[in-house]
């Protein structure tokens, strides 16, 4: 069937446009208890996701501490299907079950065969309902979330994160330290119920189920299984938070590090505030992907780092706007005058159009592969439906990102990722500090595992 | 057990040898294209340990007619992502992008199969940024690299298995221009190589572009298979590393584990199943609940990089425990072998080897959801098996394993003197741990 010495193409084809996203047809309700209900039915395979998310985390602990207990507690059953039981079950369903907790929200994420969807609910409610967190397997709990701290306190990366938080968010509940190995010990079963009943409200909670469903029938089945759920009001949300970010450098020092980390950050807004939109181009044309500036300067150019990249963690009420990388010891102030040119250039010069073109596709080209799976569709959805948006915010995603113009992203850039609108924080070797103090006021501390 | 809908697959060979496998799936408007070198970690040459990884890095270098910065660009332009991986016995290269750029993703693909601009500027860049990643990964990291990179160094006794895969910086340092123009010429061939395209795409079609593109890349012989036999150890080996960075002690044990298509192999996937997945599994209900132990248990074969399915050569089923504080690493190895011992004596019970399989078909499910995924699990078992076609019959064949044959497969190969022990452990006297 090949022909013999075939000649050889010399031009890059050109490809299309990048198609429209499409969530497809989505079925919402309330339940009477109050919880939101949004099931998408995507029968690409046989299996469902399922997420159940209230409003949690640093808004509502009393400390990092039990918050982060709560999370790791779920798992551990209820008093009548103990922990082993309940993986056992999920297992037969071919499911699986894990529990995030971000700044503002805790979320079961789970999965399951289709077949065994209303079974997979059941097991989910019956969490949301009546956690137990016996003592014994509580201690053990307790034992993995300090050996985790401790190895956490001892990677290059944890330390700047918190130190990070706390500089932009201060004495709001996002700057919130993570909890020590002494607060672990102290929390309590009585302050874990206690907090899960604030927690598990159903007025506030969302469910959202993606996969290959009827949805009539799933709505049927998610009424049958939360119905019996019970509690009154609402969870109050995080305050706003008005941040005041200094242009400083904190450096922590970590003797022997043969690396610096370096992470930049500022506050800027959210999904669906003004300028949240040209915000996320200004970052993604700084550090997304595998053209950005960043990477084109830092690392193709100069060599100095692996994965230099930008994002924007998009919070409840804020959006942290951040740069971060790690350079090898000798060449830490040398990599963030490059950062700082770069942060300068994009808040006082116009992106290229071709240059903001590319950004912009490569944007809506990611979320569309991002919203084909139905994880990842259904992450999405949990994710916007915490903010008070819906599937058209991401079908109208696309549109938002086409009519950002360049002078929309350098005014975003300027007020939010300029040095001056910048914190940074340094993690490595004390020798690495040299030099930094010609671009930035440095102060210097101790690495909490250094 | 259900099999269930799966996008069907077709697969052919161009004239220069080039292995392409297609399996169209409309669902999304998307693509992935993959090309998938059969060489890895294991036959990079002596003296340059890292080479293969480091060379995967110069595949985004630029060619003549698309210089460097161009290949990402042009990706991105069309909404389109891209990556790379290196592993043990296969490189790959992907792009997963609007179905639309199909065409697009296969010219570039042909284009650094054709050939490559490799010159002393580009070799230096990467050389620096590799040596960042060894830095972040392994040299700046609490227990980096343990499972995956040191414990295969103890264990096996041949250089193609036991070097450091991510490479020794002399070793990385020493190489040159000529090394990378040898080390393409000779594993970089559309010979030795597999194309998969799965996505929005219509067979014939995409046959007409891959034609277009790719048959026209000159053929260059493949070289055959090389000797990575080990031999099986008969005694336990025990070995440390210390970790200024680690607060807390951990241990590894490794077995060889036994080879794709011999009758242990399957068992031995299920095996990891039972004995780590989760906390219904055997080794977190007894070590880590009921005595306490432990706090965490992971593992299975190529723990933590790579499956059951990624490897040709020796490979190792890796455990990789945390013991509690006060608990010796030793007494953790010992607890460890006491239910290895059960499992073989006893096998799973019925309920055990029903979760596990229910497990393996929810995976199998799940893959053709994202395009990577089903991509992967293509590229793998057609680089690395010759045979695409067992990405669609596992979950069938797991469902005919057999509680003895599981109790058979660990009495065989999960065997205490065969293994291989790395105590992992603080440097910090009197520290924590």
């Amino acid at each position: 069937m090949t022909t013999p010495e075939p000649a050889t193409i010399s031009k890059v084809p050109v490809p299309g446009p990048v198609p429209e996203l499409r969530v497809g047809s989505v079925h919402r309700t309330e339940l009477d208890n109050g919880a939101d209900v949004m099931v998408v039915p995507r029968p690409t395979v046989p299996r469902i996701e399922f997420r159940l998310s209230v409003p949690a985390g640093s808004a509502l602990g009393p400390t990092a501490a039990t918050a982060e207990l709560l999370r790791m507690g779920l798992p551990l059953g209820t008093a009548e299907l103990d922990q082993e039981q309940l993986a056992e079950r999920l297992q037969d369903l071919g499911g699986s079950l894990q529990v995030y907790q971000d700044l503002d929200r805790l979320t079961l994420q789970a999965a399951a065969l289709s077949e065994a969807e209303d079974e997979l609910y059941r097991l989910m409610a019956a969490l949301v309902a009546g956690p137990h967190f016996p003592g014994n397997d509580l201690q053990t709990e307790k034992a993995k979330l300090a050996e985790a701290l401790r190895s956490a306190r001892a990677t290059p990366h944890f330390p700047p994160h918190e130190a990070v938080g706390q500089l932009v968010y201060r004495d709001h509940p996002y700057g919130r330290l993570e909890p020590t190995e002494g607060q672990v010990a102290r929390v309590s079963r009585g302050s874990l119920l206690d907090l899960h009943r604030l927690t598990f409200i159903p007025r506030s909670a969302q469910i959202t189920v993606v996969g290959d469903v009827d949805p009539r029938r799933t709505l049927r089945h998610l009424r049958s299984a939360f119905g019996a759920w019970e509690g009154p009001r609402r969870v109050p949300l995080a305050p706003r938070v008005r941040a005041r970010v200094e242009p400083e450098l904190l450096f922590l020092e970590r003797p022997g590090s043969v690396q610096t980390v370096i992470l930049s950050a500022s506050s800027g807004p959210t999904h669906g505030e003004e300028g949240h939109i040209a915000l996320t181009l200004a970052t993604a044309v700084l550090g997304g992907g595998f053209t950005s500036r960043l990477m084109s300067n830092l690392r193709e150019d100069k060599g100095y780092t692996y994965s230099p990249h930008a994002r924007l963690e998009n919070h409840l009420r804020d959006g942290m706007a951040s740069a971060s990388m790690e350079v090898r010891s000798d060449v830490t102030a040398a990599a963030l005058a490059e950062i700082q040119h770069e942060l300068a250039r994009l808040a006082t010069v116009a992106v290229p159009e071709a240059e903001l073109r590319t950004t912009k596709s490569y944007l809506i080209g990611a979320r569309l592969v991002m919203l084909q799976t139905q994880s990842g569709l259904a992450s999405a959805l949990a994710q916007v439906r915490g903010h008070g948006l819906d599937h058209r915010y991401l079908e109208r995603y696309q549109q938002l990102v086409e009519r950002t113009s360049a002078a929309e992203v350098m005014a975003a850039a300027r007020r939010h990722l300029a040095p001056t609108a910048m914190t940074t924080v340094m993690v490595g070797d004390p020798s690495a500090a040299e030099g930094l103090e010609a671009l930035v006021p440095v102060r210097r501390r101790r690495s909490p595992a250094g | 057990m259900t099999s269930g809908p799966s996008p069907r697959i077709s697969t052919f060979r161009l004239d220069n040898g080039l292995e392409v496998v297609l399996s169209p799936e409309s669902t999304s408007p998307t693509v992935g294209v993959g090309v998938f070198y059969r060489v890895g970690f294991r036959l990079e040459p002596e003296g340059r340990t890292g080479f293969a990884h480091l060379f995967e890095h110069l595949m985004f270098q630029g060619t003549t007619k698309v210089p460097k910065p161009q290949f990402g660009n042009l990706i991105n332009s069309a909404g389109g992502l891209l990556n790379g991986f290196t592993r043990h016995d296969y490189t790959a290269y992907f792009e997963i992008l609007p179905a639309s750029a199909l065409e697009m993703a296969c010219f570039l693909e042909a284009d650094r199969m054709r050939e490559l601009d490799l010159n002393q500027e580009t070799l230096q860049n990467q050389l620096s940024v590799v040596e960042e990643e060894v830095r972040v990964n392994v040299l700046n990291q609490p227990y980096g690299g343990f499972s995956w990179l040191w414990l295969p160094q103890y264990a096996f006794s041949r250089f193609p298995n036991a070097h450091n895969y991510y490479g020794e910086f002399q070793d990385l340092e020493a190489a040159t221009v000529q090394d990378a123009a040898d080390f393409y010429r000779t594993w970089y061939g559309p010979g030795n190589a597999t194309l998969v395209l799965v996505g929005a795409f219509d067979d014939k079609e995409a046959r007409r572009v891959v034609q277009r593109h790719f048959a026209s890349v000159p053929p260059r012989p493949a070289p055959p298979d090389p000797d990575l036999e080990e031999v099986l150890p008969s005694t336990r080996r025990e070995h440390e590393r210390q970790d200024p960075l680690a607060p807390t002690p951990q241990v590894a044990v490794g077995y060889p584990t036994a080879p794709f298509g011999t009758k242990d192999h399957l068992p031995l996937a299920l095996a990891a199943r039972i004995l780590t997945d989760g906390r219904a599994s055997r080794l977190q209900r007894t070590l880590v609940r009921e005595r306490a132990l432990l706090l965490h248990i992971a593992g299975g074969p190529m723990y933590p990089i790579g499956d059951s399915f990624e490897f040709r050569g020796p490979a190792l089923f890796t455990l990789e425990a945390t013991p509690r504080d006060g608990v010796p690493t030793g007494e953790a190895v010992a607890a460890i072998d006491q239910e290895m011992a059960r499992l073989a004596a006893d096998g799973p019970t019925e309920d055990e080897l029903r979760r596990s399989r229910r497990r393996e078909l929810a995976a199998y499910h799940s893959h053709p959801d994202s395009r990577l995924g089903r991509l992967t699990a293509l590229g793998v078992m057609a680089a690395v098996h010759r045979s695409p076609e067992m990405v669609d019959q596992v979950a069938e064949r797991f469902s005919q394993v057999t509680p003895e044959q599981v109790a058979g497969a660990v009495t065989r190969w999960l065997r205490p003197e065969r293994s291989t022990v790395l105590h992992w452990r603080p440097r910090a006297k009197g520290g924590r741990g």
